[in-house]
């Protein structure tokens, strides 16, 4: 306990003394975890995003005005074997019509307008949660469904939610490199910063190693210099993304909900932030024990 | 207690620093190394400090061979060693006590104990008034009183002092002799390496003369 202290003790004063150079070290750490935190809140929403759609991505099969019963039956035969669907709703022509015109209140003296009902009758199929990801089975019941007699098309919202998915990952990839540069980046500047340091302090590592100080006694305030500087570095980035993703919801909320449902933008929970701060101390430590070790 | 055994040191391009030297110093002994700059006396310090080892020969203190101690051996040992340089080395953004104190600190001293003998040391050397000082607004005189707080803060059983008048007027260099000289009184190894012959006969104790890395005179 003793010795904590002493390190960080010496480390705070070492850390006043080049406050300048330290504070560009805290700042680029709290860049590259602002970066992070960045991404995981953008991830964390998207995922919520995309899972939502997911859930309420159908199969719908568009019949002819002139499909018989027996080819109702055949197809809705055929959805329930295929061992891919959850759940199947008949939707008749009637219905078609009277949902156009509770969703659309404006266009339904339009629709009444016209002669005859123009929306088509449907199927709409729910697929199961564990097939969604198999792509290759879903697309082999769209192509066999379309080629059934009495159908006029079959919609399948999946595609590009398989896309939209693609690119959720394409953007995580890229943003895991940028952060992994940016961590290698604010690690070298903390390595710089305590060898700066280092440096300042070279007779009083002199004489402690002369005294016969243990090792851990001449190494420890870097490490703890390292430390401090990744702790404030975090605390820097996780008040810049709270204060950015605040003034976010404020403007945005509101079209966030209506995309996200129930709670709107989620911020980081807590124990992701807490793992951004020991991250950001990790990094500082890492840059300190680089320096620290050299000295013998 | 301290055995050179025909210890040479070599620097690049094979410059000898110390050549062949052998010599023994007993527990309790006070003595001086001098000669010319150049002689080898910072040399044999330097490896009585354990900072550098014997190219050739044995080193040994105690009963321990210093070139075969492993780098925790070394920090032990040198826990039992107290040095003091002409150039003070003292920390300037460290006041006085801070200077003293640093020693028993980083060798895990309880915090009441360091306080006490701290206090004690800088007593017996006649600075308890400067404690809060920093080393830049003492004199040279107070700076190396302080320095020699700091050597035996630890109670060691070997100081080394290289040149530590070297920037002093001679009544200076005098008032430190004879605080060396209370040290060794109380049984504790001192080895002072001077080129000051005029301080060494005022002092009057055993002086080996080096030159070239060699001893040529033993008084």
């Amino acid at each position: 306990m003793r010795a904590l202290r002493y390190f960080f003790t010496e480390a705070a004063a070492s850390l006043w003394r080049a406050r300048g150079a330290a504070l560009l070290a805290v700042v680029t750490i709290a860049v590259g975890l602002f970066v992070l935190g960045f991404f995981l809140v953008l991830n964390s929403n998207l995922q919520r995003i995309v899972s939502r759609w997911s859930e309420s991505a159908e199969l719908s099969i568009y019949l002819r005005d002139d499909a018989t019963p027996d080819q109702l039956k055949s197809l809705d035969e055929m959805a329930g074997q295929s061992g891919l669907v959850a759940q199947r709703d008949y939707i008749s022509k009637e219905q078609a019509l009277a949902r156009f015109r509770a969703d659309f209140p404006d266009l339904a003296s339009t629709a009444g307008a016209l002669d005859g009902n123009p929306f088509p009758a449907s199927f709409e199929l729910r697929l199961r949660s564990d097939v969604r990801e198999a792509a290759g089975a879903v697309d082999g019941l769209v192509t066999a469904l379309s080629s059934m007699p009495g159908v006029a098309d079959v919609r399948y919202d999946r595609q590009w939610l398989t896309r939209l998915n693609a690119v959720v990952r394409g953007a995580r990839i890229a943003g895991a490199i940028v952060v992994a540069m940016l961590g290698l980046a604010a690690a070298m500047t903390v390595a710089n910063v305590v060898r700066l340091a280092a440096a300042a302090r070279r007779d009083e590592i002199e004489i402690m190693q002369l005294v016969g100080a243990p090792f851990a006694y001449v190494r420890g305030p870097f490490v703890a210099e390292g430390i401090l500087q990744g702790g404030a570095g975090a605390v820097l980035a996780l008040l810049a993304l709270a204060a950015g993703f605040y003034a976010v919801r404020s403007r945005f909320g509101a079209a966030a909900a209506d995309a996200l449902g129930g709670s709107g933008l989620t911020f980081l929970p807590i124990p992701v932030a807490a793992v951004l701060l020991l991250g950001g101390m990790a990094l500082g430590c890492l840059g300190g024990y680089v320096v620290a070790r050299r000295v013998r | 207690m301290i055995e050179a055994q025909r210890i040479s040191k070599t620097y690049a391009r094979g410059v000898y620093a110390l050549r062949d030297l052998s010599l023994h110093i007993y527990k309790g002994d006070f003595v001086f190394l001098t000669g010319p700059s150049g002689a080898g006396k910072s040399t044999l310090l330097r490896l009585l400090l354990r900072r550098d080892v014997p190219s050739e020969g044995r080193l040994i203190v105690g009963s321990r061979n210093l070139a075969e101690l492993t780098p925790r051996q070394v920090q032990a040992y040198r826990r039992s060693v107290g040095f003091v340089f002409q150039d003070f080395k003292l920390l300037p953004n460290k006041t006085v006590l801070e200077n003293v104190a640093l020693v028993p600190r980083v060798l895990g001293m309880a915090d009441s104990q360091q306080q006490r003998r701290t206090f004690q040391v800088l007593k017996w050397v006649g600075l308890q008034h400067r404690m809060s000082a920093y080393p830049l607004e003492l004199s040279g005189g107070e700076q190396q009183r302080v320095a020699i707080a700091r050597a035996i803060v630890n109670d060691p059983v070997i100081i080394l002092a290289d040149e530590p008048t070297g920037n002093l007027d001679p009544d200076l260099s005098l008032e430190i002799m004879n605080l060396f000289r209370e040290i060794n009184a109380r049984g504790t190894t001192v080895i002072v390496a001077t080129h000051d012959r005029e301080l060494i006969r005022r002092v009057g104790r055993r002086s080996v003369t080096l030159n070239q890395g060699q001893i040529v005179e033993v008084t």
